[in-house]
Formats: C-alpha cells, sequence, structure tokens
C-alpha cells in the first residue's frame, strides 16, 4: 500500500508496509497514484510533462519498486499472543480533583463514584503487583493520575519510595511520571517533582481566555493565571528533564493553533493539545463537520512548527515527535499502547482495569491488588485483539502510526474495541502526514 | 533521483530481536486519550537503528 499525499505545498510519498518515505516533484506523485487507482489522473494530466520527463520519473518509480521500498508487499503478520506480561500501571491515585473541568471524561475527577483516595497499602501492592507480573521486562512505569494527584500526595512519595527500595533487588528501574493542573504546587513539591519524576505532565488549554471557560476550580473561578505561574516555575526548574504542557481542545476553540502557539509563546518548549473525546450531543464535543477546519489547522500549526524550530527556538508538539530513523519496530505498531495488557490502571480501592479510561465500569474489573485476584480473560481478550484483527483498520495507510486507535475510544464510542473512531482517525491521519512532511523537510534541511 | 527524494526506507523494523518491549507505553507521555505509537522511540536504537538513506535531488 502506498500513501501519496500533499502538505505544506509540496508532495510526500509513504510506502506504508516498509515505512519507507519520499518527498517527490508532482508529476511522480501523480504517476505513483495511477498506478495505485489506474483510472486517477486521466491522460490528460500529465499533457504538460514531455514524454521524456514522464520516462524519467517512471524509471526513477520501477527502481525504487525493484528495490523493495516502493509498492512493498504486506508481510505475514504472526498470530497475537497473550504473555502475561505488564510493564506500565497508571495509578489513580486520587479519586478527587481542586478543578470542575467542564469535559472531564472522569466526572470531576472522581470517575462517576465518590471521592476516594488511594491508601498508601494498595499503593505499594500495586507495585508488588507491576514487579510479579513484569516477568523479564526491565524497565517498568508508573504514571500518577486522577483526579488530581497532589491531593493525595502522602501516597505518592509512599509509593516512589516504597518502588525505589525494591528496584534493585528485583532487577527492575522505575520511571515514573505524574499528570497534574499544576494548581497546587509549591516550591516544595516542584522540587520533588523534578527529583523524582522522569516525565511531568502539566495541564493547560492554551490560551488564557480558552482555558478560564473551562477549566474552573471549585468556585467557578477560572485558573489560567494560577496554573501559569506555577506551571512556568517548574519548567524553569527542570532542566533538561522530560515534561509536557498538555491541553485539550473542543467544540469552542476549532482554531487550537492558536493555543499551542500560545503555550509556546508562554516559553513551554514542548507541548501537547489533544481533541476532547465526547458522545456527540455534547456542546463542546467535535463533530465529523468540523474535521476539515481542524485538519487545517494541524497544517497551519505544521507551517509556524518549521518556522520556529528553524530559527533556533524550542518547540516540540508531541504528535509532530515522529523521529523516523528511530521509531517503534513492527511489533511494538501491532500493540499500540498495550492497554488491557501491558498496561493496566489502578483504581483508589485496589480495582485493576484495561486503562485509566476504564476506571468505575464494573465490567471492566480484571481483579484487585489488596486481595490478589486478576482474571485474565479481559487481558487476553486486548492483547489478542491488536492491529490484525481490527479489519476497519487493515487498508489504512496510517495503521503503524495508531495501531487501531484508542481501545477506549473504539469501545466507548463505537461499541466495539474493532471499530476505530472516525473522527479520532481523520484528525490522527493529518498529524501523521504534517510529522512525517517535518522530518522530511527538517532532514533535507540539515543536509543542505 | 531527479524526481523522487529518498527520505528514509525501511524504517519499521522487522528485525530478530525486536518487540523487546521496554519502550515506552504511548499513554505514559502526554495523550491520554487517543494512542499514539508512531512517535515512541525504540529503546534499542543503537542496536536496530533503521537503515537510513538520504539523497539529493
Amino acid at each position: 500500500m502506498v500513501h501519496v499525499y500533499k502538505c505544506l505545498g509540496r508532495w510526500f510519498v509513504l510506502d506504508v508496509e516498509s515505512g519507507s518515505f519520499f518527498e517527490s516533484d508532482e508529476l511522480t506523485a501523480k504517476l505513483i497514484e495511477k498506478r495505485i487507482s489506474p483510472l486517477a489522473n486521466a491522460m490528460g494530466d500529465f499533457s504538460r510533462y514531455s514524454h521524456s520527463e514522464i520516462e524519467e520519473a517512471e524509471k526513477e518509480i520501477d527502481g525504487l519498486v525493484s528495490d523493495g521500498v516502493l509498492f512493498s508487499a504486506e508481510p505475514v503478520h504472526p498470530e497475537p499472543v497473550y504473555k502475561g506480561i505488564v510493564k506500565a500501571l497508571c495509578l489513580n491515585i486520587a479519586h478527587g480533583c481542586n478543578l470542575r473541568c467542564t469535559y472531564c471524561f472522569a466526572g470531576d475527577g472522581q470517575y462517576h463514584g465518590g471521592l476516594d483516595f488511594m491508601s498508601e497499602e494498595t499503593a505499594r501492592n500495586a507495585i508488588d503487583f507491576l514487579i510479579s507480573k513484569s516477568g523479564s521486562r526491565k524497565r517498568l512505569e508508573v504514571d500518577f493520575f486522577g483526579g488530581e494527584p497532589t491531593l493525595n500526595m502522602d501516597a505518592v512519595k509512599a509509593t516512589i519510595k516504597y518502588a525505589r527500595s525494591v528496584e534493585k533487588a528485583a532487577g527492575k528501574d522505575f520511571r515514573f511520571t505524574i499528570t497534574t493542573n499544576a494548581l497546587a504546587l509549591t516550591d516544595e513539591l516542584i522540587d520533588y517533582f523534578n527529583e523524582e519524576m522522569y516525565n511531568v505532565v502539566l495541564s493547560i488549554d492554551g490560551r488564557k481566555v480558552v482555558h478560564d471557560d473551562v477549566r474552573k476550580d471549585a468556585a467557578g473561578r477560572g485558573t489560567f493565571d494560577r496554573v501559569l505561574e506555577n506551571a512556568m516555575k517548574l519548567v524553569r526548574k527542570r532542566g533538561d528533564k522530560s515534561y509536557y504542557v498538555r491541553g485539550t481542545f473542543t467544540a469552542k476553540n476549532t482554531d487550537f493553533a492558536k493555543d499551542v502557539l500560545a503555550l509556546n509563546d508562554y516559553g513551554f518548549g514542548q507541548v501537547s493539545l489533544e481533541p476532547v473525546v465526547l458522545a456527540d450531543g455534547d456542546p463542546l464535543a467535535l463533530t465529523d463537520e468540523m474535521t476539515e477546519k481542524l485538519c487545517l489547522q494541524y497544517e497551519l500549526l505544521a507551517d509556524e512548527y518549521l518556522k520556529r524550530r528553524a530559527q533556533g527556538r524550542e518547540f516540540g508538539f508531541f504528535h509532530f515527535n515522529i523521529d523516523i530513523y528511530n521509531g517503534p519496530c513492527a511489533a511494538k505498531r501491532l500493540v499500540g499502547c498495550n492497554a488491557g495488557d501491558e498496561y493496566l490502571a489502578i483504581a483508589p480501592n485496589g480495582n485493576i482495569y484495561p486503562c485509566h479510561r476504564f476506571d468505575g465500569l464494573e465490567e471492566y474489573v480484571i481483579g484487585n491488588v489488596n486481595d490478589k485476584t486478576f482474571d485474565d480473560r479481559l487481558p487476553q481478550f486486548f492483547a489478542c485483539t491488536n492491529l490484525t484483527k481490527k479489519e476497519a483498520c487493515n487498508d489504512c495507510w496510517a495503521k503503524y502510526y495508531c495501531s487501531g486507535g484508542c481501545a477506549a475510544n473504539s469501545i466507548m464510542l463505537c461499541g466495539d474495541i474493532k471499530k476505530p473512531y472516525k473522527l479520532g482517525c481523520e484528525l490522527m491521519k493529518k498529524r501523521v502526514e504534517c510529522a512525517l512532511a517535518i522530518a522530511a523537510i527538517e532532514n533535507g534541511a540539515q543536509k543542505e | 533521483m531527479k524526481h523522487i527524494k529518498v527520505i528514509a526506507t525501511n524504517t519499521i523494523c522487522k528485525d530478530k530481536g525486536t518487540g523487546c518491549g521496554e519502550c515506552q507505553t504511548g499513554c505514559q507521555s502526554a495523550c491520554k486519550t487517543s494512542c499514539t505509537v508512531g512517535n515512541q522511540s525504540c529503546e534499542q536504537k543503537k542496536t536496530h537503528r533503521p537503515e537510513k538513506t538520504v539523497t539529493e535531488k
């Protein structure tokens, strides 16, 4: 399968199965399109090219085909196998939040239950569970999530202290991440996070007016000014350690490229902005009718992204960070985030779920780290429903970049883990097109 | 080549020894509501770096 597209005024060609990537002129792009679909681009489209030009381009295409890097065949992928290994946990350490974001999938952080906070004992049991299930995996990941994890810092600190005390003997290396709204950050917390957290994710939605409209505190006040000050303080002291300022865009800011750029203007070099995921009918939900406008935003963003980086400004956008030379292997691309299998979530009461998005849904309880129960039927189901089992994805050129998409989105919005969430697909495809184009352009610039 | 520039070839590594599972879990980074695997990096990149080919037009 081959994907030909135009982005940032230039033509690109992706050989899907090998991952080989090319930039071409318009003639060659159209000749390749014609090979993909013989009825496309009738001969009239080529009338402005000379016979020798066409012949020359065709020869170059033939050469790449014979080299096996264009129109390469789809390999026979191995059948998915459930190994029973867990390597990453999302600890929903607090079912509660000091914000009242209008789009929160977790129901004000409480996951549709009541306020609840993970005990230190449950957190330690979660670490023991992870080590016991990790097999030969050395690098283990733990993400403190919620709700707002800073509301339960005693448990966060106890978790890290315990994990550090046992990791060496267990032959493991823990990496911790915390996702926080930054409202309650203090100097002491900032220093602690910068010392202990491999990655920090700070939630800000972009422009002040956008953020304050949807991210209010319990008293209904906007939080932008307080959050920005705290987040900037943390990032200034973070050095070269990993972080992301991560926001959400909704139907209220379909011009979201301005929000990404605003975050960069505030001084944040590593930014992510995610499309909100809400069911149809919610006033903040993104709809299919917005697809074209949203895709255009990514291209506008890509254009400005390149300009800023060319000027030497630090600017990373999570979805444009595709390293085409050191990306994941084929095996990883078939499983994606591995939710429900190698990646699980733990609720404050110790319940185990396929990922944080399933927290609170009784039918998705896999077991409990306190009573040491673990029913592997759901993990088997998730592990064995990898990309190769998603028929709707088989003919999609972007399949090796999203691995069939988010399982929670498919189940919750489409009712079936095998059915892709279409709007999410369209936005993902546009992001990948932009990311590959950026990689090509920046690589070319380095070579010149 | 004059008409098509090779940016990278065979970037989806299928070598033996890959699939070690040591790489970052996508959802542990920044997305949390979408699955993005393409922008993860290989932890073995030094030993399983895919062939890199860049030629000028």
